[in-house]
């Protein structure tokens, strides 16, 4: 492998492109090649250094880790002469604030433990050899010239690893259960379906580092003795899908894909298959029926897909970060990996922090720590010195939680106990501004349209309770609605075929037992005291903070304002709109929101 | 021990529930002696009694906001209030009209109607009650019990009268459902 | 065997039983919707839930495998409280109006299972959007409103008839039921079978002719044999009042409860005028007269030209009739060409084959239902015996491989595996490079001898291709239960030498051995085979006096009323009229195929007993009856043992009596 003084890291995320990243590539290979200086410097693609809209197109400069932004082809030859011929850095063309602040992936944060994140945005995920060169492959190597299939299960049992996907299974007993079933070919599938909202661990890492779970899923295979494995990945990830697809060429000719692995009689091969844009086939059954070719919806278990999976055939399936933690397992072992974590919670997870906090992306923590070190510690804590009203965990079927639940630590049964479950790592943090009906009603919109249609209760009963969501936030609610509300979320949860409407009641039940007075206000008052629902709020100017300056009056899009000039405005309630631009406009807080 | 009170009214329906309780012929002379009945559409006295009765009928659906009223009249009035045909249970065929809308069914009924000549128009007069979206009773007040049925048949209300003016809830099932 | 508990009864199952079908089995009944016996589970509508004792929530038992142990619990008030629920949303999900949909009061399982739960209302409103109402098509319409999803007609269209026309669209609550790709069905690739329609639990799919005439216990249900074709299906025919409402198909028959649009619709499509009295020729002129004048002048006109008649019987009669046809006509009036109307044309070629060779060479049609490859020759199943189509069909997607050769464009084309269009007439080449190509390949099944026959020379004939041939013939010896389906295009144009020729590839491909005969041929109409057995098969040549035609009520093709209209004295006994009664000297009015009761010897040879369902019209006579009145008026005594007449030839194919 050749080595270089400086890798220049140009972000090819898909907004950067738009504003013409593949072209600052270009011109930074032809400039350096122009300066002689091609076989010193490096220039890498990589997915989003910083907000695209503020930055882009942008890049970093290793190993000073400067960020340069907003830089257009013709600021190439410049820079490449002052920065690199003259080692000089260029002030103008550096990123005004700290790239952490809206980074997706910047330096760890404290608490952070980066294991499957830890080759995100420092390799080129096209280049194999630089995955190998972080030890990739090593634990393949070792497992199939060193190890039977029983002693990488063994290892990976030890480790407490637990599937990453929401269910938290024991991923090697899953193995294991593959294994025994007596028929073949066995198949192995990988969730890369990725479909709560808010969540983007998974395509971070299939973006950036999709060896990490081509390499898993090899070992896995030989572990359950697969011949044949498919990453299910959605199609609204197309960076992940051909990055996938690069890796997946790439391993093939290093011989780590393809006959005889490693010189020994194992055999594997691996295909990526889209979906199409339902969430539903994040469900195992549905994900397994949609790579048949059929359409995507979950069958009744038993016959459960370890036995009767792909074609039939007995199938492992597990979610891209099972998968991508599996090498890193084997290099250092089993007890590395279980000295982390909790209990019954061993090792590290991602987390999509989103929400009212001041830190929100990706980060990777031992399972352990308390829900406030993540909200405070690592989240930095409530934005714009607002207060925590509650945080969101496990995605569209999780459950909230608020105040009393913060010392809690993250972990799977601590979650589950406290009414919310980890899912696939999403964690939303809500201020005191936020309407839980409100965020009950957007999830439940969310689960309602995303039913497969498949079984009545999920069908009909998720459309029949968010009806009712609506009709609370327009203020037209009566008491029997709730109680209603309460007997539908039973009925779904208990008689759904499938996790999506077991689980779709969730965010409304766990609002009703947290922050029934919220309801009951907008059902009884008509008044929402989060001042969210548009229908239950009214913009009302006071005086004498209004100067009668109009700056309101001419922002309103629908002109409800009305006022002299000096003179103290008045909004028309029925004309409102509930936009909230003359909130923003106004320059004296004289626009109060009352419900 | 005094005889339950039995009163019944009428909304948005066509009369025949209450043909069909006539139907129960003699039998009706039997109900009459185990309960007093009190005010109905095809009786003397038009309004249930303000000290209240204890049974409650109501025939047809919601329509407008004079049916509501009648509605809350009775709800307020009695003790079990009764959904007497298909129409007062769940909107029957006056409902249909929610599947084109209140204004395209009375543009249809007023306007273009075959029978109508040119000078057909949709009344817009203040007596008229505010038209609404056809609904069952129970989306408006709470019900005791439903006895569906376009119309209900005899037998079922002869059964259902009886056991309420002995003071029992009914059990509408098996053959008494399947009747039609 | 498996034990398990259910509401505390001890029960013991066959493995791979459903705790819904163990419980059936118990008459412990489960309510259920989306579940048909006769369909694969579907585990959507979830009616049929059950708690499990260690389970965390009910599980659907129709899709639950009854396993040791188990304890189960059908009637707590939990459930009965979820099937409240349940039900109630589905009858919130659309626009469920009972007062006047026709199958409201004892027809809709929607109903009767909320009836079943003592449900007077349920507490939603219905939608109140307008759902799509398809009329396009000529038999059912599709009205959405009506439709709870329970996708038994999209299982229906792909178990039954194989067609795949239904399918859904969009998903959740938008889910609907479309036809292709969202097509009206008048104008998709649905084949009319029906058995959407005959599965569907509610009013959504209503078959146009039946619709509002009656409820189905208002019905009189005859289980009977259809005449359409020689598959001879089970059907139920429903009357009232003297009337077909409508036909379904009888699921304790072999066919399943499978039927085809022939079947099932035009049947009681009828347009032609029926013959309520006796006719005859007075002065040039068609005139009615009594049936005692009929058979009167019938005597004069005949009995003197006794050797000179030839006969034609339709292949829709009974057996009984036919065999009372061939005993007056041929044995008792000595007549030279006593024939159907047929003529042989679909089995005299095979049935003159095993006259020589003496033994049976044809399988049954479950031959055909568990085939895992079919060679489909001068057959169009999507013209004529559709059903045998739906078995090929509906197991393509398991596997099962299609091979058709036909000159002509071929129905199933679209869905063949291999396509091998040959010359016309070229029907024993073909065979012949199909053996000389399994022979070459090495994959003969039984230890030929090389072939007689060159590949080459055989392919030079047909005109099809080596590799062609060669890729069928390596699909065909592969299987492992291949069948060789033939019809008319074979049997009325080839050379006898072709069934030999047929026969060798049977055998080097494993289609025909000592424990299967994996040949079927889908012969002519419904009694087609009793034809052949009675010798009923002969070409017709019109060189006699009069003819006899027993028309009954087939339809009548120009080239027959071409040959026959000359003829000096014409008799027709038939149902409706036609262009040959007009020619008619003497018309005789008979029972149409529902007013008479008989016997049918199907295809694979089975005997079945068709019951009448419907009374004639005054003035209609039995074709039976009127055959033996017509003998006894010539003189002639019938042989009324038609069984023995059937068994006296050699039949193709083994004879179940």
């Amino acid at each position: 492998m050749k080595f270089f003084r400086s890798h220049v890291l140009v972000s090819v995320d898909p907004e950067c492109i738009e504003q013409g990243a593949y072209q600052i590539v270009d011109a930074l290979n032809d400039e350096l090649v122009a300066q002689g200086l091609i076989d010193e410097i490096q220039v890498l693609e990589t997915s989003r250094l910083g907000d695209p809209v503020r930055f882009g197109p942008d890049l970093v400069v290793y190993p000073e880790n400067v960020h340069y932004a907003n830089l257009t082809v013709d600021d190439v030859p410049f820079l490449v002469e002052e920065h690199f011929l003259k080692g000089r850095v260029v002030e103008k063309f550096r990123a005004k604030e700290t790239v952490i602040t809206d980074d997706e992936l910047g330096a760890p944060k404290a608490k952070e433990v980066r294991i499957v994140l830890r080759n995100c945005g420092k390799i080129d995920p096209h280049n194999i050899e630089e995955y190998i060169a972080e030890d990739g492959y090593q634990a393949l190597a070792n497992a199939l010239t060193t190890s039977t299939p029983e002693q990488v299960i063994d290892e990976v049992m030890h480790s407490g690893l637990r599937g990453r996907g929401g269910a938290g299974f024991p991923a090697a007993r899953k193995w294991q259960l593959c294994r025994q079933v007596p028929d073949n070919p066995i198949y192995l599938t990988c969730n890369a379906d990725e479909g709560d909202p808010g969540a983007f661990m998974n395509r971070r890492v299939l973006e950036s580092d999709p060896h990490s779970v081509v390499e898993g899923m090899i070992i896995a295979a030989y572990a359950i003795g697969a011949s044949m494995g498919y990453v299910y990945c959605r199609a609204e990830y197309p960076i992940a899908v051909a990055n996938l697809n690069v890796a997946i060429e790439q391993a093939r000719e290093f011989g780590f894909l393809g006959n005889n692995i490693f010189g020994t009689d194992f055999s594997f091969d691996l295909e990526v298959r889209m979906g199409a844009g339902a969430f539903v086939c994040g469900e195992e059954t549905a994900l397994i029926a949609s790579i048949e070719g059929r359409r995507g919806e979950p069958r009744p278990r038993p016959p459960f897909p370890a036995v009767k999976g792909v074609w039939g055939k007995p199938t492992n399936n597990n979610n891209v970060e099972t998968y991508a933690v599996v090498p890193q397992i084997l290099l250092h072992g089993a007890d590395w990996y279980s000295a982390m974590g909790t209990e019954k919670s061993k090792g590290t997870k991602t987390f999509a922090i989103a929400g009212d906090v001041v830190n929100t992306g990706l980060i990777e923590v031992p399972f352990g720590l308390s829900l406030r070190e993540v909200i405070f510690d690592v989240g930095g804590g409530i934005k714009d010195g607002k207060k925590f009203k509650a945080i969101q965990t496990g995605g569209p079927m999780g459950g909230c939680l608020v105040e009393e639940h913060l010392d809690l630590p993250l972990d799977y049964e601590a979650l589950t106990a406290a009414g919310s479950m980890m899912g696939s790592g999403g964690l939303i943090i809500m201020d005191d501004e936020t309407c839980m009906v409100d965020i009950a009603r957007f999830f439940m919109e969310f689960t309602q349209e995303e039913s497969c249609g498949k079984c009545t209760p999920c069908r009909v009963g998720t459309r029949r309770i968010l009806d009712i969501l609506e009709k609370i936030c327009e203020g037209k609610g009566t008491l029997a609605d709730i109680d209603r509300l309460e007997l539908l979320c039973e009925e779904v949860m208990k008689n759904s075929l499938c996790g999506l409407g077991q689980g779709a009641p969730n965010p409304v039940v766990s609002t009703l037992k947290h922050f029934r007075e919220e309801y009951i206000a907008h059902v009884i008052e008509k008044r929402c005291p989060a001042k969210v629902c548009r229908a239950l709020i009214n913009y009302e100017i006071k005086s004498p903070a209004c100067t009668g300056c109009m700056v309101c009056a001419r922002n309103c899009p629908v002109a409800a304002i009305t006022g002299e000039r000096r003179q103290t405005h008045v909004i028309d309630a029925k004309t409102c709109i509930r936009c909230g631009i003359c909130v923003q406009v106004c320059n004296f807080n004289a626009v109060a929101v009352l419900s | 021990m005094t005889k339950p009170k039995i009163s019944s009214d009428w909304m948005a329906g066509c009369s025949g529930c209450h043909m069909s309780l006539l139907d129960i012929d003699e039998r009706l002379l039997e109900i009459a002696e185990l309960a007093d009945i009190r005010a109905t559409p095809i009786t003397d006295l038009k309004e249930p009694d303000e000290s209240g009765v204890d049974v409650g009928i109501l025939e047809g659906g919601i329509n407008n906001s004079s049916n509501e009223e009648v509605a809350h009249r009775m709800r307020s009035r009695c003790k079990i209030l009764v959904a007497f045909g298909d129409c007062a249970v769940f909107g029957g065929v006056p409902a249909l009209r929610n599947m084109c809308g209140t204004q395209e069914a009375l543009q249809r009924a007023y306007v273009d109607i075959e029978s109508n000549d040119a000078s057909g128009k949709i009344p817009n007069d203040p007596e008229l009650a505010v038209m609404s979206n056809m609904r069952a009773i129970h989306e408006v007040v709470d019900v005791d019990l439903h006895v569906p049925g376009c119309p209900p048949d005899p037998d079922v209300i002869y059964y259902v009268l009886k056991e309420l003016a002995q003071g029992r809830m009914p059990e509408i099932k098996d053959e008494n459902l399947h009747w039609h | 065997m498996i034990n398990l508990t259910i509401n505390g009864k001890q029960i013991e199952v066959e493995d791979g039983t459903t705790v819904l079908n163990a419980a059936r089995q118990n008459d412990i009944k489960i309510p259920t919707l989306c579940d048909h016996p006769n369909l694969t589970p579907y585990g959507g509508c979830r009616l049929c839930v059950v708690e499990v004792k260690g389970m965390r929530v009910p599980i659907a038992s129709c899709t639950l495998p009854a396993s040791n142990g188990m304890v189960i619990e059908t009637e707590t008030d939990s459930l009965k409280k979820s099937r409240n629920v349940i039900l109630s949303l589905l009858f919130s999900e659309r626009n469920h109006f009972c007062p006047f949909c026709q199958v409201s009061g004892g027809d809709c399982e929607l109903q009767n299972a909320s009836y079943d739960e003592h449900m007077t209302h349920w507490p939603m409103q219905p939608q109140w959007t307008n759902f799509p109402v398809d009329t396009s098509h000529p038999f059912f319409i599709l009205d959405n409103n009506r439709c709870i999803l329970c996708r038994r007609c999209i299982r229906a269209c792909a178990e039954m008839s194989g067609n795949f026309t239904l399918g859904v669209e969009e998903r959740g609550s938008a889910t609907i039921v479309v036809a292709d790709t969202n097509v009206p069905l008048g104008q998709s690739t649905c084949v009319s079978c029906g058995s959407c329609v005959q599965v569907c639990p509610t009013g959504a799919l209503i078959d146009r002719t039946s619709a509002y005439l009656g409820h189905d216990k208002q019905m009189t249900v005859t289980r009977s044999v259809c005449r359409g074709c020689s598959l001879g299906c089970g059907i139920q025919i429903h009357t009232r009042d003297n009337r077909i409402v409508k036909i379904t198909g009888d699921y304790e028959a072999e066919n399943v409860g499978t039927l085809c649009k022939t079947g099932r619709f035009l049947s009681l499509d009828e347009k032609r005028t029926r013959l309520t009295s006796p006719m005859k020729r007075v002065a040039g002129q068609l005139t009615a007269t009594s049936w005692d004048d009929a058979l009167t002048t019938l005597a004069q006109n005949l009995s003197p030209l006794k050797g000179n008649i030839a006969a034609l019987a339709s292949t829709r009669l009974s057996v009984e009739s036919l065999s009372a046809f061939k005993s007056l006509f041929a044995d008792g009036l000595g007549s030279d060409m006593v024939t159907s109307i047929e003529e042989g044309r679909p089995t005299a070629l095979q049935a003159k084959y095993v006259d020589q060779n003496g033994s049976a060479i044809e399988g049954k049609l479950d031959t055909l239902r568990t085939a895992d490859c079919v060679l489909l020759i001068g057959a169009d199943l999507t013209t004529t015996h559709e059903v045998a189509g739906f078995y090929i069909k509906r197991n393509m997607p398991k596997g099962t491989r299609l091979i058709i050769v036909d000159p002509h464009a071929n129905g199933m084309d679209d869905l063949a595996n291999i396509n091998l269009k040959p010359k016309v007439g070229t029907d024993e080449a073909v065979f012949n490079a199909l053996e000389a190509a399994v022979i070459k390949e090495g994959l003969a099944r039984t230890a030929e001898k090389t072939s007689n026959v060159s590949l080459p020379d055989a392919l030079k004939v047909c005109g099809l291709s080596e590799e062609d041939v060669t890729d069928a013939a390596r699909m065909l010896a592969e299987a492992v239960a291949p069948v060789i389906v033939y019809g008319k295009g074979i049997t009325t144009s080839s050379e006898a030498s072709v069934m030999d020729a047929m026969l060798r590839v049977a055998k080097l491909i494993g289609a025909s051995d000592s424990e299967r005969r994996g040949i079927l041929s889908v012969k002519g109409e419904a009694n087609s085979l009793a034809a052949a057995q009675l010798g009923l098969d002969e070409q017709l040549e019109v060189r006699h006096e009069a003819v006899y035609v027993a028309v009954g009520d087939d339809y009548v093709t120009k080239r027959l009323v071409e040959k026959l209209e000359k003829v000096p004295y014409l008799v027709v006994q038939a149902s409706y009229e036609s262009a040959l009664t007009e020619h008619a000297h003497l018309v005789l009015p008979v029972n149409i195929w529902a007013e008479e009761a008989g016997h049918a010897l199907n295809t694979e040879g089975r005997l079945q007993f068709a019951e009448a369902a419907l009374t004639a019209p005054e003035g209609v006579r039995s074709n039976l009856d009127v055959l033996n009145e017509v003998a006894k008026q010539l003189g002639v005594t019938v042989n009324e043992d038609w069984r023995t007449a059937l068994t006296k030839r050699t039949s193709v194919v083994e004879l179940e009596m």
